[in-house]
């Protein structure tokens, strides 16, 4: 693109009306006094701008852009701000910022120091990420004035797409210092109120939990063939696994494999199992195998527990026929919740299903992973996240913009961008020239803004 | 091992999407054939819709967990789309590179039998789940057809000469001509149209994951592998609006803003999976 110090037109650079070539040099100027702040004085700290310092600033920034608007509309700044050229330019610097962060692995480990220096695994804390954030925050608020005032209803789409990002952009940064993650382990009839913090620290809540039961469903589980020696899953089969139900059947890498008998929960005995429902019990199927040359051997499988041992269907000294660990198809905790203003309620906290109380969302979280089905610990994170109304806000106003966005082809195109007329004029000269009729072209803005159909605009 | 074999459904679409194209081709103006053509592309759409749904109540759960799951709704959406896009703006070679696109989208389907699994992790069973990936893959679809509008126009523009020569044996390789074989002026309409119709998806895509994440998680945005580029893939669509916004006689740069938006969105549906900066991401296509 241009990033010569003069605009596409020929025109000098900083000679009103700013261009491009403007953007481009703000662009620039921030990443190098972005990428010096952070060799010089470190990232950031996202936690120092908390409850009330936060919305002073929200409030502080907007009202700042409401008043450079208002009354400085005389400046070159305030005025380019507002139109496409500085859009443009501090998009391509936010692309160009999250695009290193792509390609880098974020957080503390794994990195060569220089990438850390430059904090490039820590993107979002660092200083040419603030700026280009401001940058883009500035040219983003000030186009929603521009529209804004006087108002006009075919702008009401304009308005709830830039509107509705300035909003949720704003409110989701500002607000992340004040959102607080809290995780209770929880056990069987104990009562907690007090809980981890991100930093390790214990905190007192104002909701109390007490679990009556963890609860988790599992899928059934696969069918599959394992090497003998090592117990390790035959290479390719994944595709040839089956689910295993009673009577299902299957081949799995050549030998053909039949369920007799299936039990969800079940325990052994004497080298049989049998239909159980108690502690640490384990899903086991009877099978019969049988391997090319027609030997048919049959015995049972189980996927195990963390009490019974893991069985496997030995069929000659390669394979072995073998049960997967079933996958969990949900988990729960039964609780009772506690508040400090006096309430008292049983309820489910499910995954994806979170509950409220006292301001805070109750997520399932997490259990103990070695005991499974049988876990003893139910992991709660409790949330509290004070500016999401606001960042709902913005995201509802998207959600509306985005259909408006859907329908805008239809609508003609807006009239030229005045203050840039000769910039505008430049099109790709030639472009398409054997496809193009002659009279297809007009330079003529005044032209432009009364037919502005599509065809004439837009062929070059 | 699955009790819906998924061969004859896929190659059939296949077929009836290769011949429907055929007699597009070879109509000219005779209305029959024309007429034929429609009913056979239309019919492979039907074909993989109806197999879609057959494999939706086969799982038991919705077929959009892995990536070749995630790669049959492409398949389906692309060829109804090119077909719309033909209907609607008479566009007719669309149809042809759409129906191309689908048909090698099924074929490494067909070649990589993905994993049946009826499992669904907790995390993905959500109302938003449906939603969102279906909404993602339209558009996903939307602007596949507007990457072909942007690579045939860069083709237009810098191989002048060879695109009018090869478009006598194949006309599709050629500008779009009219009724009377008279050449259409080349137009950004068609480009611009798809991009706010994809980009409107888009955004209700990432907006109806944000929503989502904030029910499962606990928060909306994390800047996830995953996220991060699919906010990257968005911006990019963005700078392209606001590119033909600003300079709506440009049309070369808008173009090759439109191809590499492109690549962005494909690193982002399958391409994240082989990056370094993705080791820990938590949504990840599997299969
Ligand atoms: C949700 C994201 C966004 C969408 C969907 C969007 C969409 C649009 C559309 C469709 C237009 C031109 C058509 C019209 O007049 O309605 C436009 C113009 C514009 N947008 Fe955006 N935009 C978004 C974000 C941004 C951002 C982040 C910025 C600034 C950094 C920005 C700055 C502008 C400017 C300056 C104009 C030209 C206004 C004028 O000439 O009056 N937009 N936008």
């Amino acid at each position: 693109m241009n990033s010569a110090p003069t605009s596409g037109s020929g025109k000098p650079i900083w000679v009103k009306p700013w261009g491009y070539a403007e953007g481009w040099f703000i662009c620039l100027a921030l990443l190098i006094t972005g990428f010096s702040l952070q060799l010089t004085i470190g990232g950031l700290d996202p936690q120092t701008l908390s409850w009330p310092l936060n919305a002073y600033l929200g409030g502080g920034i907007t009202l700042l852009l409401v008043v450079l608007w208002s009354f400085a509309r005389n400046l070159e700044i305030v005025r380019w701000l507002a139109r496409a050229p500085a859009a443009i330019t501090s998009i391509a610097l936010i692309t160009f910022l999250v695009l290193l962060m792509g390609f880098t692995l974020q957080g503390s480990q794994g990195n060569p120091v220089w990438v850390q220096k430059l904090g490039l695994n820590h993107m979002t804390r660092s200083w040419p990420f603030l700026f280009g954030i401001a940058f883009f925050t500035a040219s983003l608020g000030m186009a929603t004035l521009k529209r804004l005032l006087p108002f006009r209803g075919r702008n009401i789409g304009f308005f709830l797409n830039h509107a509705g990002l300035y909003i949720a952009l704003l409110a989701g940064i500002l607000g992340a210092a004040d959102l607080q993650r809290i995780t209770m382990d929880l056990r069987p009839g104990e009562v907690v109120w007090v809980g981890t913090d991100q930093r390790g620290q214990l905190r007192e809540l104002p909701v109390a939990l007490q679990l009556y039961s963890f609860n988790m469903e599992e899928f059934n589980p696969k069918m599959t063939v394992v090497t003998s020696d090592s117990a390790r899953m035959v290479d390719g089969i994944e595709t040839q696994m089956f689910e295993i139900t009673k009577g299902a059947r299957g081949t799995i890498a050549g030998l053909d494999i039949e369920v007799l008998e299936y039990y969800p929960l079940a325990m052994a005995f004497d080298g049989r199992y049998e239909p159980v429902n108690e502690h640490g019990a384990a899903p086991a199927a009877l099978v019969r195998a049988r391997s090319g040359q027609g030997r048919s051997i049959e015995g049972w499988i189980s996927s195990g527990s963390f009490m019974l041992t893991h069985m496997f269907l030995p069929i000659d000294s390669t394979y072995a026929v073998a049960m997967t660990i079933p996958g969990s198809a949900s988990y729960s905790s039964d609780v009772a919740v506690y508040t400090a203003s006096g309430d008292v309620f049983d309820t489910r906290i499910e995954v994806n299903k979170p509950v409220s109380a006292e301001g805070w969302k109750l997520y399932q979280y997490s259990y103990d992973q070695r005991f499974g089905r049988y876990s003893q610990l139910s992991v709660i994170e409790l949330i509290r996240d004070p500016w999401l109304p606001v960042v709902y806000t913005g995201i509802f106003m998207l959600l509306l913009g985005s259909v408006y966005l859907m329908f805008l082809g239809k609508a003609p195109l807006p009239a030229e961008d005045t203050e840039t007329g000769q910039e505008a004029q430049v099109h790709d000269e030639g472009a398409f020239a054997m496809l193009v009729e002659e009279d297809a072209v007009s330079t003529n803005p005044q032209k432009k803004a009364v037919t502005p159909t599509y065809e004439s605009e837009l062929v070059s | 091992m699955m009790n819906l074999d998924p061969t004859p459904y896929k190659a059939l679409a296949i077929g009836m999407w290769a011949l429907g194209m055929f007699l597009f081709l070879s109509a000219g103006k005779r209305r029959t054939v024309t007429l034929l053509a429609h009913a056979t592309f239309l019919s492979g759409i039907l074909v993989l819709a109806g197999f879609t749904w057959m494999l939706w109540m086969d799982l038991g759960r919705p077929p959009m967990r892995t990536l070749g799951e995630t790669r049959l709704w492409y398949a389906l959406f692309l060829p109804a789309i090119g077909y719309t896009t033909y209907i609607r703006w008479n566009y007719k070679w669309i149809l042809h590179y759409s129906g191309v696109m689908a048909i090698v989208f099924l074929m490494i389907n067909l070649m990589r039998p993905g994993v049946y699994d009826r499992d669904l992790m907790p995390a993905l069973q959500s109302i938003w789940f449906v939603p969102h990936v279906i909404v993602y893959m339209f558009a996903y679809a939307v602007l596949a057809v507007s990457a072909i509008v942007a690579v045939k126009g860069l083709w237009l523009y810098y191989f002048e000469k060879q695109a009018l020569s090869l478009s006598r044996f194949l006309p599709v390789l050629g500008p779009e001509t009219d009724a009377d074989g008279k050449v259409v002026p080349w137009s950004m309409q068609l480009a611009d149209n798809l991009v706010y119709i994809g980009l409107g998806f888009l955004t209700l895509g990432l907006l109806f994951g944000a929503l989502w994440g904030k029910e499962a998680w606990g928060h909306y945005w994390m800047w996830d592998p995953k996220e991060t580029w699919a906010f990257l893939t968005w911006i990019m669509y963005l700078a392209y609006v606001h590119y033909r916004h600003h300079r709506p006689r440009q049309v070369v740069g808008p173009l090759w803003v439109l191809s590499m938006a492109f690549i962005v969105l494909m690193i982002c549906w399958f391409g994240v999976n082989y990056l370094p900066s993705a080791a820990n991401s938590v949504h990840t296509y599997t299969g």
